[in-house]
């Protein structure tokens, strides 16, 4: 990441700080979500019923852990993809693709980000509930904001890379 | 539809993330059909309403922790300890070890990262030759897929509705049938070179037990709470997951408490990667089902084939073709859903179809171009990535033998499910 080795300082420090933070939360979702189940079991088991809304919590825990982890991997542009045709393309070629495709995410990223905050809003105006009595659109808001985070991070991308593009002809990232 | 279909497989081959193009392609087909394309969201939000999902970032945070503990040490050191003594055995140390941590770590190629490190100094001291350990530990990876609890076959059955239980004792056969053919390999190869590496020794054996002490009873935790009917399969990955915590952690201390969060971040980095790209196919395999694409699909197919030996020849060609190009998560999620009804049409039993789809698939991993071993062992051992194409065909070959015979013959698959 050649952007960030040229000015450190704020930068840096914001890229630090948001590694922090989606690590701290996808720790206390995941080791959250083991203690949950496991007590679970325990208590079917051995107590004869379990917390009749954990089921549920664990279900919600789930997509946010998923969604999360998506962005996680957005910060390094790690998603799963096929990416066979680039392999073969020269250097500046290939920063050119790929500043294209990270465009292309950001773009569907954004629309996502914008129909799922309609469908939140929705929720919100029929007051739909999760877990008996919590509103549901604040667990549904990951979506919108997820997708968001995506949309940023990949419109980050296609910045950087069009960046490098124009300065050197040297190394894909 | 067919424009856009050509268009979308080009951005694929060009890098775009692959969920991306699934949740894109399933608004364009919104789009033109009237649907409002907040569905796509309500389809999404249906990841929270599997609870078997629960067990895929349960059972891979188990894993990436094991991989990242000395538990890989250990795990050599007990399988040298049983099977050493055999003349060639450290090949099949090697088979064995690579199978079991790869059903444990959900086949996304940490094996050969974790275990190879390991391993490769060990072949090479033994007289193996360079080219053989770098096929044998590459191909040897991919290995343990279709064992419980693998993370594929467990999509599977989240995909196809098929029950898990099924598919894990389905798999046995056929993944004993894969080390088999490996393993006598191995020995006919290196026939001239008969030296044990080792005696066998109680005493070693002793040592090597007591030291693995703690993980030993982690098959037992996972098949045993499953098949005793204890625990779901979601619950066993609960109970995994803090087990290795507890031990690796806090009993072993090999872990620090400190490098939890970005091993955490790893592996749901992964588990990200993979659910979001089911619940963008959950919205694109619903558009599908209302555009009859199945039911197309099933008259193409009934017009190129008639019977189901040569509809099987005909799916693992595909299957090949599909595991060369596509990683075995993304086409799981997209294909499955698809090619399930067709394969009802020519009576092949669903958990059949599971077993024959991941092990061709598996193949895909060490399948050139872009198998994802071939990449993962290019790198860590540091070796031309056509150097381990050329070190891997052999046993690429073989498995490919060992795949067909599993398409072919079913009973393979289901007998241990008929008991």
């Amino acid at each position: 990441m050649n952007s960030e080795a040229d000015n450190p300082g704020f930068i840096q420090r914001a890229d630090h700080f948001g590694r922090w933070l989606e690590n701290s939360c996808l720790a206390v979702l995941l080791i959250g979500m083991i203690c949950l189940a496991s007590s679970q079991i325990f208590l079917r088991n051995f107590l004869g019923g379990g917390l009749p809304w954990a089921d549920e919590a664990l279900r919600l825990m789930l997509l946010w852990l998923a969604l999360l982890g998506a962005v996680a991997a957005a910060r390094d542009d790690r998603q799963i993809a096929i990416d066979v045709l680039s392999q073969f393309l020269p250097p500046r070629p290939q920063l050119f693709v790929l500043a294209a495709m990270n465009l292309l995410t950001s773009f569907v990223s954004f629309v996502l980000a914008w129909y799922s905050f309609s469908f939140v809003a929705e929720s919100y105006q029929y007051g739909d509930v999760v877990l008996t009595d919590m509103p549901a659109w604040m667990f549904q808001s990951i979506l919108p904001l997820a997708f968001f985070l995506l949309g940023y991070r990949y419109l980050i991308w296609t910045v950087r890379r069009v960046i490098m593009f124009f300065r050197d002809t040297g190394n894909a990232p | 539809m067919i424009g856009s279909g050509v268009v979308i497989v080009l951005l694929a081959l060009l890098g775009a993330p692959l969920f991306i193009l699934i949740a894109g392609g399933a608004m364009l087909g919104y789009l033109r059909s009237d649907i409002d394309l907040s569905a796509i969201a309500i389809e999404i939000f249906g990841i929270a309403e599997m609870p078997i999902l629960l067990a895929i970032p349960l059972f891979t945070f188990a894993g990436y922790v094991l991989s990242e503990s000395k538990a890989p040490d250990r795990l050599v050191r007990v399988t040298n300890a049983l099977l050493g003594w055999m003349p060639g055995g450290l090949a099949i140390v090697a088979i064995v070890a690579c199978s079991f941590f790869t059903a444990f770590t959900g086949a996304s190629g940490v094996t050969i990262i974790a275990l190879g490190a390991l391993l490769y100094p060990a072949l090479q001291q033994s007289g193996y030759s360079d080219k053989f350990n770098l096929g044998l530990l590459t191909a040897g990876a991919s290995l343990g897929l279709l064992f419980a609890p693998s993370l594929p076959l467990i999509l599977y059955g989240v995909v196809a509705q098929v029950s898990i239980d099924d598919l894990f004792i389905a798999g046995i056969l056929p993944g004993i049938l894969m080390m088999a053919i490996v393993a006598a390999y191995c020995l006919w190869m290196n026939r001239h070179n008969r030296q044990p590496i080792s005696d066998f020794s109680f005493r070693e054996v002793f040592g090597a037990l007591r030291e693995a002490m703690w993980e030993i009873p982690l098959p037992v935790i996972v098949l045993g709470g499953i098949y005793s009917g204890y625990l779901a399969v979601s619950e066993a990955a609960a109970v995994t997951s803090l087990y290795v915590l507890v031990v690796e952690v806090f009993i072993k201390r090999e872990i620090a408490f400190k490098a939890l969060p970005g091993i955490v971040r790893e592996s749901m980095v992964l588990v990200g990667g993979i659910l979001l790209i089911l619940g963008a196919s959950l919205a694109s395999t619903n558009y599908m089902i209302d555009a009859e694409v199945p039911q197309q699909l099933i008259s193409v197919v009934t017009s190129l084939v008639s019977d189901r030996t040569s509809f099987l020849l005909l799916l693992f060609l595909f299957l090949l073709l599909l595991g060369a190009i596509l990683d075995i998560f993304s086409a799981l999620v997209l294909v499955v859903p698809l090619i399930l009804p067709v394969a009802a049409q020519f009576g092949v039993h669903p958990v059949h179809l599971g077993i024959v789809f991941l092990a061709t698939m598996q193949l895909g991993y060490l399948t050139p171009p872009v198998g994802l071993n071939l990449f993962i062992a290019s790198y860590r051992f540091n070796e031309p990535i056509v150097r381990v194409y050329l070190a891997t065909m052999p046993f690429l070959l073989l498995l490919m033998a060992a795949v067909i015979l599993i398409t072919f013959w079913p009973g393979l698959s289901l007998f241990l499910l008929a008991e």
